[in-house]
């Protein structure tokens, strides 16, 4: 049986292997994330049957927990690992083509780190080396928002860093509270001797801890920083940024309330707070010009939807969460690959200037508008599962709020079409702007290769819900019963 | 106006926070695992300083993380100074007079071999390879500063930092290999107190120690070699 | 009196925070706010130092022989704030080199002015 710390340590040996490599060859280094990532997606994979069952306890140092820092494998942590490895790998393709110039090592080395910190952060059981592999995540994000150097990248890349530091402070002075008040920093072991949530001296740091990883999470009122964000960094990265990290921050957020914490009284909250984030990303989006500005408001709503489906709290809910999460990252991913793309033919990134793009681009625009039906919730296709999962648990809620929460998420749904076929309008039916014959341009072999290897995950998951199913399932009760997590790393 | 609502905010997270307070009082033992690690410590990792025993023994994967995190902020200021082209006219810059010059030439070795020395005996005094190596970036910033002109050779900076993340790595897997966790401390614990002893535990400081130092330096070299 | 005696060290970690997050809410230069970071970085490790204090500890290093085990303060704090140190300073150097690229670019460090992306 595979060890899982593998997960973390190959990637890791691998960045810190790229600057030797570096001074013998630079013509390899665009291939190490791909094989990195390759081999991840392999024993993550591997290890999925396995974890559905059992989930697989590995201690770091021989060290039993609460000791030792401890890795805990679990339905929901390998289904992330395998979502990362599996993105991660795909968009390193699309950055053989995309990323020339004199610091390429740099972004290789910087692309691993961050896959490696998300990848940590959803298989440990420690909250201290959460916070840890956390902060890699957060400072490699920084660096490559910044990285093409213009004037854009760097002002967002100063916002971003700012209200991120905040909340990695506001993390650690939770963590402060609660080894103060625990003694303890493994999370089962605080998970086990939590019994209510409110006693002030537990109340206090889950505010801390849900602030400062919804900071990244970008809930309603901190997610000032992402539209800057993720319209300014290289569109690979936009993609990364977009699919996982804020995936991850979502992840952080639902473990600490739903394992640590079992807190059920927030839900409430969290509920609101998701139907309000969900309603002003959609309505930003609608009004914007600047397409990936466009798609950064876009995920700001598509994460209020995770959360509110999350927070209903019961076993459809957080399926329909856990399925939204993986069409989000497939789908959104897809659409900023095809949008770099696009925007890097016409030299602008106003929607008005991709007109004729229908022709000019064939397949990068057919691959647009898959991404774009899929997000939306059509039916052949991922998004579609997922949304009708979350509508139909929120419809058999018997009270009232829920059914203005439906009209809202009902509302934003049409909102959200109305701006994605505004686009593919655009693409396919506009005159040209420019040349008066439209040669076609195809892109690259590599980008291509992503860009449809995405298309078809999205079909194929999209007719056979089935073959995932399983898996959310299982991390949905994973989250649900805490009392397991907790039996199954101490005894 | 921005004041009145930062002053507003600040409030009510102090009134929260002294009201979870309450319940931490003061000089009052509240550690589980901690009395382990003071009671166990010495018999199952070999280091007399307890603190390196948790730092690079019991939660040693949270160290392996830490030097990522200042390997990545290393990485992120080189990839954000490769491409900057300071437009600014070339500063006279008068060199250092001959009194400082010495004195620096002077204090660089001596400076150096105080961080070593705080860097091997990590298991034995306070200290270890963090503080050791951002003693020895001071000795280098120290050089940068008062003699004027000389550079660090980049290459071998590199290598050097390269190397020592790779050393704490290949220790972690050896310890896989072997049949047991990552990072398993596959080499006898010795004699406590005396130099070489703890086991991997003094290797894992040389490591960090030659990386932080060497990643301090390059963060000085591109500060200051950029900005001029 | 007494409340201030025993709760001195909270008292003194918190300042620290709270001046540190006011300078980050409030200030518009940019090195400030840096400045400020370095501040509420500080007051956290403190924070987290102070929980670990045991009365009359002392320093979890067995140096002499026969030195009793329950005489000792915590140190698991201490690990924690060893990392945390790190990556302040890591993301400190990432704040400074990013404020001298910003600079480079637009002139000025006032960030109510650097707003060229908005809505």
């Amino acid at each position: 049986m595979v060890n899982p710390v593998l997960l973390i340590v190959i990637p890791l040996s691998l960045a810190f292997l790229i600057p030797i490599f570096a001074f013998i060859s630079k013509k390899i280094l665009k291939f190490i994330p791909f094989v990195a990532f390759l081999f991840n997606l392999t024993i993550s994979l591997k290890l999925l049957p396995r974890v559905l069952e059992q989930p697989v306890l590995t201690t770091i140092g021989g060290f039993a927990p609460p000791f030792g820092i401890n890795i805990v494998a679990g339905p929901l942590g390998i289904l992330f690992a395998t979502l990362i490895a599996l993105v991660g790998s795909l968009v390193s393709i699309y950055a053989f083509n995309y990323i020339k110039g004199k610091a390429q090592e740099k972004y290789h080395i910087l692309y691993l780190l961050l896959l490696t910190g998300a990848t940590g952060v959803v298989l440990t059981g420690d909250i201290f080396n959460l916070f840890v592999f956390f902060e890699i995540l957060c400072i490699s994000s920084y660096s490559l928002v910044a990285f093409f150097g213009d004037k854009a990248g760097i002002e967002s890349a100063v916002k971003y860093l700012i209200q991120g530091t905040l909340g990695s402070s506001l993390i650690l002075i939770g963590i402060g509270l609660l080894y103060g008040r625990f003694g303890t920093l493994n999370m089962a072991d605080i998970a086990g001797n939590i019994h209510s949530v409110h006693s002030m001296s537990v109340f206090v740091p889950m505010v801390f801890l849900i602030t400062g990883f919804g900071i990244e999470a970008a809930i309603f009122p901190l997610n000032a920083w992402l539209p800057d964000a993720h319209s300014s960094a290289p569109s690979s990265i936009s993609a990364i940024l977009s699919g996982i990290a804020i995936e991850v921050g979502l992840y952080a957020m639902v473990r600490i309330v739903f394992t640590l914490f079992g807190a059920s009284s927030i839900l409430t909250f969290l509920l609101i707070l998701g139907a309000l984030t969900l309603l002003i990303g959609e309505l930003c989006a609608f009004s914007q010009e600047n397409i990936k500005r466009m798609l950064a408001y876009s995920s700001i709503g598509q994460t209020g939807l995770i959360l509110f489906a999350i927070s209903m709290g019961s076993l459809s809910g957080i399926t329909g969460g856990l399925f939204q999460v993986v069409s989000h990252t497939l789908g959104k991913a897809l659409l900023f690959l095809a949008a770099g793309y696009m925007i890097h033919r016409s030299g602008s990134m106003n929607i008005s200037s991709f007109g004729g793009m229908g022709k000019k681009m064939p397949y990068t625009s057919f691959a647009f508008s898959i991404g774009a039906f899929s997000l939306v919730g059509l039916p052949p296709f991922i998004g579609f599962p997922g949304k009708f999962m979350i509508i139909k648990e929120a419809l058999s809620m018997q009270e009232a709020m829920f059914t203005i929460l439906i009209v809202l998420i009902l509302l934003a749904t049409i909102i959200e079409a109305a701006y994605f076929f505004k686009v593919i309008q655009v693409i396919y039916f506009k005159g040209e702007s420019g040349s008066p014959v439209p040669e076609k341009e195809i892109a690259p072999a590599g980008i291509l290769l992503s860009i449809f290897i995405f298309v078809a995950l999205i079909v194929v998951m999209g007719v056979y819900p089935g073959l995932i199913t399983d898996a959310l399932n299982a991390s949905a009760s994973e989250l649900l019963h805490r009392v397991d997590y907790i039996k199954s790393v101490l005894p | 106006m921005r004041k009145l609502i930062g002053i507003i905010l600040l409030t009510i997270i102090a009134a929260g926070i002294s009201l979870s307070l309450k319940e931490i009082p003061f000089g009052i033992p509240k550690t589980i695992i901690g009395n382990h690690f003071i009671n166990k410590g010495i018999e199952e990792t070999g280091a007399i300083n307890i603190v390196t025993s948790v730092v690079v023994g019991y939660r040693s994967f949270d160290t392996l993380g830490e030097i990522t995190v200042l390997f990545t902020a290393a990485i992120g200021l080189g990839a954000l100074f490769s491409l900057y082209k300071n437009k600014k006219t070339v500063i006279y810059k008068e060199p250092a007079s001959l009194i400082v010059y010495t004195g620096c030439r002077f204090l660089f070795p001596i400076i150096v071999l105080t961080g070593i020395y705080i860097i091997i005996h990590g298991h034995l005094t306070p200290g270890g390879g963090f503080q050791g190596g951002a003693i020895i970036a001071s000795a280098f910033l120290l050089m940068y500063l008062g003699c004027t002109g000389k550079r660090i050779n980049y290459k071998l900076s590199t290598i050097a930092e390269a190397v020592g993340g790779l050393t704490f790595i290949t220790l972690g897997i050896v310890g896989l290999i072997t049949g047991k966790d990552f990072l398993f401390n596959f080499i006898s614990k010795g004699e406590p107190a005396s130099l070489m002893s703890a086991g991997i535990i003094p290797l894992i400081y040389m490591a960090i120690g030659l990386k932080v130092g060497s990643e301090l330096t390059g963060i000085i070299d591109n500060l200051i070699e950029k900005s001029q | 009196m007494n409340f201030l005696s025993e709760n001195i060290y909270y008292i003194g970690a918190f300042s620290l925070i709270f001046i540190g997050l006011y300078i980050l809410l409030v200030k518009k230069n940019l090195i400030k706010v840096i400045i400020g970071f370095s501040i509420l970085d500080t007051g956290i490790y403190l924070f987290l130092i102070t929980i670990g204090y045991i009365a009359d500890g002392t320093a979890p290093i067995f140096s002499k022989s026969g030195l009793k085990a329950d005489r000792m303060v915590d140190p698991v704090p201490q690990a924690l704030v060893l990392t945390a140190i790190v990556i302040g300073v890591a993301v400190l150097a990432l704040a400074v080199s990013l404020a001298v690229r910003l600079y480079g670019h637009y002139g000025t460090l006032n960030l109510r002015k650097i707003k060229e992306q908005r809505w």
